[in-house]
């Protein structure tokens, strides 16, 4: 039993599992780097499918980039919970004196930085590869920052309801896409209407408003998942 | 106001609505069938054709009751897995379930009439028209619950996770139709829309509220006869099944 | 143009869907019911076949 007055904070709670995540992350650094060759694989099927002209690739490099992503980023789900699942700790988390959905937060936005930074870092490359007209760069990056973490939160909805499932590999695939489409349509949307001259700043506020939205509603849509997929 | 809440609790017991649900069920069924003849023959023969489109516009009549079904059938699934969470009813759990092949049949509908109608105006089987591309992803998210609820063995936390799926798709779904419809806007494609420019005037209004009364009527029936089925299935180990046979039999 | 083929083929759909739907619901309790009818059977088996004293005692499941 916890003697009262001596339970951790919020804070303490966050800091402590946020250090492990990134601990566990630095010892598989391997598995840390799947997403991004993942994405980089998917980059090379796209440009051997459409042919070389560097027209061609440049004109579809926005909708590839963020296929790339998402993904990437969806195989990455898989990692959210499980092995948390599979060693007990989730069940603690049940029982831990924080609320469940501060904890949810902190793994997801851990998950974020060790699976979609990377790929955020590497889009630069990617987009070189695919010939992107170096204007559209920052637009790019502005539409993965935004829209990653709202992909990495409204997967882990979908990773908690399919925790206890073991092998699950295509449901959570036909669970998070339809989900994931207003993320794609606006993080692509943008960054297209950018280049042809429009106005992005709709969709860009609409996934800004997205993200506000999801951080305070996934982690406790998540938590509720949790409970029901551990009972 | 007592007895019917009284009613609601009696129902929520299995035996009382296996009672329930077996009349019932066949009364919405049977129900639906006048409604509906009625409404396809003033829907085919009755109404007169419209003047740009011909007569395949009669096929509004079954396309946009489907439509609006789906949709409903979606809100309601997310209703009575909401209910089901919150105040834990298992009868809201087997309801929410129920819901799910019978909205997926509706949108399957939808899309299917809707490209149908498509043919003769687009010219070809599919356009990225943004409603029939909301009734597609609507489509997966039907799978996706229906898939949920098959994938996990123990059949209560299998009906809530796919209930709590629901609930998070119903309140997802106008983000994704807003989505859908900026996608849409941002090329100028086919603005050839499915209804188009005629306005429903009141001949057309009557076969229309007749298919959409017939339709819900018929799903009523499907409703109360599924979920008979999946509460018989999640209670069969009880006594009053057992009793139940032994009347039957 | 004569549409007749595609209004058909609309309302064929339309019928065949819900048809298909409705069938299934009671394909679906008739399934149940066999498997409540095969489980009373196996318990009276085993019953009969125990003759054990205290066997209605037993919990059912």
């Amino acid at each position: 039993m916890i003697a009262p007055g001596t339970e951790p904070g919020l804070w303490r709670t966050a800091r402590a599992l946020a250090v492990r995540d990134l601990r566990m992350a630095w010892r598989r650094r391997g598995d840390v780097l799947q997403p991004v060759l993942f994405a980089v694989l998917v980059v090379v099927l796209f440009a051997l499918a459409l042919g070389r002209e560097p027209q061609r690739l440049a004109a579809d490099a926005i909708a590839v980039l963020w296929l790339a992503v998402l993904l990437a980023g969806q195989l990455a789900l898989d990692a959210l919970f499980r092995s948390d699942a599979e060693d007990g700790s989730l069940e603690q988390w049940l029982l831990a004196p924080v609320p469940l959905s501060w904890l949810v937060l902190v793994r997801v936005a851990m998950h974020w930085a060790t699976t979609a930074l990377p790929l955020i870092a590497i889009s630069p490359l990617l987009a070189e590869m695919l010939h992107l007209p170096h204007d559209q760069l920052p637009m790019l990056l502005a539409s993965l920052l935004l829209g990653t973490p709202l992909l990495s939160l409204i997967g882990g909805v979908v990773a908690a309801l399919t925790v206890g499932l073991r092998r699950s590999g295509i449901l959570v695939a036909l669970l998070s896409l339809p989900l994931y489409v207003p993320v794609l349509v606006f993080g692509a949307g943008s960054v297209a209407a950018a280049a042809r001259g429009q106005d992005p700043s709709g969709a860009l506020l609409m996934l800004a408003a997205g993200l506000v939205a999801a951080l305070v509603l996934a982690p406790l849509a998540t938590a509720a998942a949790l409970r029901i997929s551990l009972s | 106001m007592q007895p019917i809440v009284r009613w609601f609790h009696q129902l929520g017991s299995p035996p009382t609505f296996d009672r329930f649900a077996r009349r019932w069920s066949r009364v919405f069924h049977l129900a639906a069938l006048p409604v509906l003849a009625l409404g396809l023959w003033q829907a085919l023969f009755v109404v007169p054709a419209d003047y740009q489109q011909g007569d395949s516009f009669r096929i509004l009549f079954v396309h946009v009751p489907s439509a609006w079904m789906s949709l409903f059938v979606f809100a309601l699934m997310a209703l009575y897995a909401a209910i089901a969470l919150i105040w834990r009813i298992k009868l809201c759990e087997v309801l929410a379930m129920a819901c799910a092949p019978i909205g997926a049949g509706f949108t399957v509908i939808t899309l299917l009439t809707g490209s149908i109608w498509g043919r003769p105006m687009w010219g070809t089987w599919w356009d990225w028209d943004p409603r029939l591309t909301t009734e597609l992803i609507l489509l997966f998210l039907y799978m996706g619950v229906i898939g949920l609820y098959v994938a996990i063995e123990d059949r209560r936390n299998a009906a809530r996770a796919a209930g709590l799926l629901a609930i998070v798709g119903v309140a997802l779904l106008p983000v994704i139709r807003y989505s859908v419809d900026w996608w849409g806007s941002l090329h100028q494609g086919q603005t050839i829309r499915l209804l188009g420019q005629s306005t429903l005037d009141a001949s057309m209004q009557v076969p229309l509220w007749l298919m959409v009364i017939a339709t819900k009527l018929w799903f009523a029936g499907s409703l109360l006869a599924k979920a008979r089925a999946d509460n018989l299935q999640r209670e069969a180990g009880k006594d009053w099944v057992q009793r139940q046979f032994q009347e039957d039999a | 143009m004569s549409y007749l083929g595609y209004v058909v083929a609309a309302y064929a759909v339309f019928v065949l869907v819900l048809a298909v739907d409705a069938l299934g619901s009671y394909l679906r309790l008739r399934w149940a019911l066999r498997a409540v009818r095969q489980r009373r059977q196996r318990q009276a088996a085993r019953r009969s076949a125990s003759h054990a004293p205290l066997a209605d005692l037993e919990l059912e499941r």
